[in-house]
């Protein structure tokens, strides 16, 4: 018998929970003061978190998914991209949006159920928020050949779920991606839960970035706790793929510190010890002790981080709150470039049973 | 100017689009170099290249997907699916994201996209092979459907659907797509979406149907002429957004109605257009408004296909019933 | 219920500043988990959560200075509500009705078209030529699959009514009688039998209805039955002791029936006079609504006109009604031999549903042989 193929799946970290450097740091790590903007987002991410489960325990915000404890993830993802790439997340992804420039605005009203939430200020290129799961990656798929039939140097970046690489959808679009060299990113945040299904029920597969290797292209494995780690991964993986070198699945292994959302209560399939100790793993902690420990931070950096934070969020809450609810015809605005006949009969059935008169559509 | 077929015209009209528009695309499972198990896109990989012309690993929601990732890219991606037997799995696409883009971003993403399909049954296929379920695409809001039933109608629909920025299932039916022909001017003229085209004139009673049964159609329409019943022959060509202003008018003068589809009758299309009529034309019909479509089973398999699909004496039953009502 | 109190910090501190809480009301936290970050001197620290658990209370805001040993966080007793879902929120209890039906005054519902839904079935647009055209669907012989009424059928009805003369809509009396016999044909089992009473030995100048009146009451008297109120509804018959005898009167206006009260008490003089006052009433248009009320058993004097037997319309809630024919002679066995004799023609029609023939008959049988009396 010949083995005619093998593969490895390769496990990286920077920083391990104490925050202590296990290997020497990526260029862009090395002087911790360049590691400030990625603290930054991931506490302004876990702000805007808080004030948003708020907002939802008080009625004010619908249903929420918080990205507690995986913050790292999204900082990483969201700081490797240049502007000129795409970004399609699912929905736990605020905190790359944000550094994209997504408005925490946008997204309040998203989750509060206006539809101008996901009609982003910038960057207004990046898909929406994704509900039906795994769907997005053959998008991702679609933007990345977009960019190499204009052979154009950017790339897709792609934000799944451990639970989404069971779908079949996700597994065509990397198919496709690597048959055809597309230059896609497929960043798979692994929090372990896919609602109340563990990791280990989700898949055989020993992890999942080897996923990628069915479909002929490399996988690798990250601690999604670890921002310098995720970073510099995904930043490869967008090297490579921006020079026609195919596309790339980063696996960032973290937990999900929060109910999959507001209104699940995990305690009903998941052990509280379990999730305890975990806290001592999370990202935000491990980059603090790093920063601190290199001198760079202070506890006045803190608290006026602390401090800048809840002012942006909180004016962010403030605008949300403050945006008046759309039109009623608007439902009807955005279904076609020009509203057909029949339609717009029903629109003014709308109207005038909201009692309004005319309804202007100010676009 | 030669008469052409169907999928000749389908043919014909990608190409000038193609011609026209460095953003059309056409992507689909043997579309490139096979040309198309139908031969739709034959000639387009040779003419426009490999950066124009794909064919694609086996994954019809992967088709639709990355049709809609294109499209959001300012590309105007024609994709095949090779039967609308194996569409089933891009239903996910098409109504959770192609249907829903412009309106889920307030218009700051679009999906100007042409999802084509051969459907319906008569080509003796295997199982599977003859499906009609475009009343499952009707019930999806924020797209288009379109169904053409001729050569020249195939053309000018399909140009009008490729420069659509709005997404359409343009579903062709594939018993006709080889006859009848006709002749097909390669002009670049669109045909108007939206709209019925009424093929026949008549006063005593108004058919209305689509694809493949607009031939049954118009051969009952002459047996009637014979016995000295005009029919107006109507094809309703895009199902969504519905033309019913053409089909009210036609009825507020014939006052009685048959709708023919090949589609199972139970939750079909026609079932839409009746209830249209009940809510606009009711006090212009002088008899019951009666469905003429494929039972509610499963395809047959060939040896009884012929038993299944509407034919023209079925047609003729259901309108000698309805002129009962003198 | 426990509470979670500011746990010694070290740093010989008494006391900390919140700078902000990581959680808030309502959060399910678990131990360890930080719930807020307060100041010392040297850091701000983060507190971890003791225990895990839901948060029900927070004790003191961002800049607030806490004691150690304060009260910070109160955690909820164990066993919360499960929202039963993962999205949105499942309403508990049955929906309201919305706004809009609570709010809107909804128009009246216009009264359904008498024959909607029932009577004659034609398709609106034949209903709208009907209406058109000035037909009662109704009236239309329908030649229609499953009896409906086509088009045809309605148009060949109006050039019939064209060709019949304008409708005269009837009115008043007219009317009344119209349709107090169709609700007699509606409820009503006609039966009847006939005879005729030889009165070949009456006197001269003998007054026909007073005689019949006397008959009746004999007919009465001798089978209760025909002298009755039967109410269909309850299926149950009220016998009267007394006879108020309904007469028919036609008029140029229509048929009045008014009521000649408790006949079998009263002598021939007071039922004459009651009989013209009566006639002059009806003529003169002036019977009061009681007198067309309360009438036991009815009679017809059509004699008067013309004709012999006749089976009559019978008024319900009444059971019977005696028609009297033409007096005219005929020829019958007299003694073995042919003889001319005068005869009254009688008619009786009764509501079998009340009447047995039996009764019948025998009420007959009394009413004619009192009518063969000589006086």
């Amino acid at each position: 018998m010949t083995e005619i193929a093998s593969f490895a799946i390769e496990y990286r970290r920077f920083l391990d929970p104490d925050g202590q450097a296990v290997q020497p740091l990526p260029a862009f790590a090395q002087d911790p003061a360049d590691l400030i903007p990625l603290y930054r987002a991931m506490v302004l991410t876990r702000s805007f978190d808080a004030k948003a489960v708020a907002l939802q325990r008080t009625g004010r915000l619908g249903t929420f998914a918080s990205s507690l404890g995986q913050e790292a993830v999204m900082a990483g993802t969201g700081a490797a991209m240049r502007p000129e790439d795409v970004l399609l997340p699912s929905f736990r992804e605020q905190g790359a949006q944000f550094l994209r420039g997504a408005a925490m605005t946008d997204l309040l009203l998203y989750w509060g159920g206006d539809e101008r939430g996901s009609d982003f200020a910038g960057p207004r290129e990046d898909f929406p928020i994704c509900v039906p799961v795994g769907t997005h990656a053959a998008h991702a798929a679609g933007v990345a050949l977009a960019f190499q039939l204009r052979g154009e140097a950017r790339a897709a970046v792609c934000v799944l779920g451990d639970g989404a690489t069971s779908k079949g959808e996700v597994y065509e679009a990397m198919n496709l991606a690597g048959v055809w060299r597309l230059p896609v990113v497929f960043v798979v945040n692994n929090n372990q839960w896919a609602i109340s299904v563990p990791r280990e029920r989700q898949t055989a597969a020993q992890t999942l970035a080897q996923k990628a290797i069915a479909a002929g292209f490399g996988g690798v494995q990250v601690d999604g706790n670890d921002v310098i780690a995720v970073r510099d991964a995904v930043e490869r993986a967008l090297e490579q793929a921006r020079s026609g070198g195919g596309p790339t699945l980063v696996e960032a292994v973290t937990y999900r510190l929060s109910d999959h959302t507001t209104v699940d209560d995990a305690s009903r399939y998941r052990d509280d010890a379990e999730v305890s100790a975990r806290w001592k793993d999370e990202p935000i902690l491990r980059l603090r002790r790093h920063l601190t420990d290199a001198g760079a931070w202070s506890k006045e950096d803190e608290e006026r981080l602390i401090a800048e934070c809840g002012e942006e969020v909180e004016a962010a809450a403030e605008a949300y709150l403050a945006t008046p609810v759309q039109p009623v015809e608007s439902m009807f605005d955005w279904l076609y470039a020009e509203l057909p006949g029949d339609l717009a009969e029903q629109r003014a059935g709308l109207v005038a049973e909201a009692g309004l008169a005319g309804g202007e559509n100010d676009g | 100017m030669a008469e052409i077929a169907l999928v000749e015209a389908v043919q014909l009209a990608l190409a000038r689009a193609m011609e026209e528009d460095e953003t059309v695309l056409v992507l689909g499972e043997d579309v490139g170099v096979n040309g198309g198990v139908f031969r739709a896109t034959d000639g387009l990989l040779a003419r426009f290249g490999d950066k124009r012309v794909f064919d694609t690993p086996l994954a019809e929601a992967l088709l639709a997907g990355i049709s809609v990732g294109l499209g959001a890219q300012g590309f105007r991606p024609v994709t095949e699916f090779q039967f609308m037997g194996f569409f089933y799995p891009a239903i996910d696409q098409v109504a959770n994201h192609a249907g829903r883009l412009r309106n889920r971003t307030r218009g700051r993403l679009t999906c100007p996209i042409v999802l084509r399909a051969p459907f319906g049954g008569g080509i003796h296929a295997p199982e599977h092979h003859s499906e009609s379920f475009e009343a499952m695409f009707a019930h999806i809001p924020g797209i288009r459907v379109v169904i053409p039933s001729s050569p020249a109608r195939a053309y000018g629909l399909l140009l009008a659907a490729i420069r659509d920025p709005d997404p359409v299932v343009f579903l062709e039916p594939k018993r006709v797509y080889r006859a009848p022909k006709e002749e097909v001017a390669d002009d670049g003229t669109a045909a108007p979406l939206d709209c019925c085209f009424t093929l026949r004139e008549g006063n005593d009673i108004t058919l209305v149907t689509w694809g493949a049964m607009v031939q049954e159609t118009l051969a009952a329409a002459e047996t009637l002429s014979g016995q000295g019943v005009e029919a107006e022959v109507i094809d309703v060509a895009t199902l969504k957004p519905l033309d019913m202003a053409t089909i009210l008018t036609s009825v507020e003068h014939t006052g009685r109605c048959v709708i023919i589809h090949e589609a199972p009758l139970s939750g079909g299309f026609g079932g839409e257009i009746a209830a249209r009529l009940a809510d606009r034309g009711l006090v212009s019909l002088t008899a019951p408004v009666k469905r003429v479509a494929g039972f509610d089973t499963v395809m047959p398999l060939p040896r009884l296909e012929e038993h299944y699909m509407p034919s023209a004496r079925r047609i003729l039953a259901a309108v000698r019933e309805i002129l009962e009502y003198a | 219920m426990t509470t979670f109190n500011l746990p010694d910090l070290g740093e010989g501190l008494q006391e900390a500043e919140i700078v902000t809480w990581h959680v808030g009301i309502g959060d399910h936290v678990v131990a360890d988990q930080p719930l807020l970050s307060v100041e010392t001197e040297k850091a701000v620290v983060e507190i971890p959560s003791p225990q895990s658990g839901r948060i029900a209370k927070l004790f003191g805001e961002a800049g607030e200075i806490v004691k150690i040993g304060a009260a910070l966080v109160e955690f909820e007793a164990a066993g919360q509500a499960d929202a039963g879902t993962v999205v949105g929120k499942v309403p508990e209890a049955k929906p309201a009705a919305t706004e809009a039906a609570t709010e809107t005054e909804l128009p009246p519902a216009p009264e359904p078209k008498a024959g909607a839904g029932r009577g004659p079935k034609a398709t609106p647009a034949v209903r709208a030529l009907a209406r058109k055209l000035n037909v009662n669907l109704a009236v239309v012989g329908a030649t229609g699959p499953g009896d409906t009424t086509t088009k045809a059928d309605v148009e060949r009805a109006a050039a019939a009514l064209e060709a019949a003369g304008p409708l005269e809509p009837l009115r008043g009396v007219r009317r009344a009688m119209a349709r107090n016999m169709a609700r007699s044909h509606a409820e009503v089992v006609p039966a009847t039998v006939t005879d005729a009473a030889d009165i070949g030995d009456w006197p001269k100048g003998a007054d026909v209805t007073m005689r019949l009146i006397r008959a009746i009451v004999a007919g009465c008297a001798a089978e209760p039955a025909l002298n009755a109120w039967y109410l269909g509804l309850d299926e149950g018959r009220r016998l009267h002791d007394k006879v108020h005898l309904s007469i028919a009167m036609d008029t140029g206006d229509g048929l009045f029936v008014p009521v000649l009260r408790d006949v079998g008490n009263r002598d021939e003089a007071d039922l004459r006079s009651g009989l013209e006052a009566m006639k002059a009433d009806v003529r003169a248009r002036t019977v009061p609504l009681e007198e067309l009320r309360g009438g036991t058993i009815t009679l017809s004097n059509f004699g008067m006109f013309g004709g012999q037997h006749a089976a009559l319309a019978v008024l319900p809630p009444q059971v019977a009604i005696l028609g009297a024919g033409r007096v005219h002679d005929r020829v019958v066995p007299l003694d073995g031999a042919p003889a001319i004799r005068r005869a009254l023609p009688i008619s009786l029609t009764f509501d079998h549903r009340a009447v047995m023939g039996g009764e019948a008959s025998r009420f007959l049988a009394a009413l004619v042989a009192d009518l063969e009396t000589a006086e």
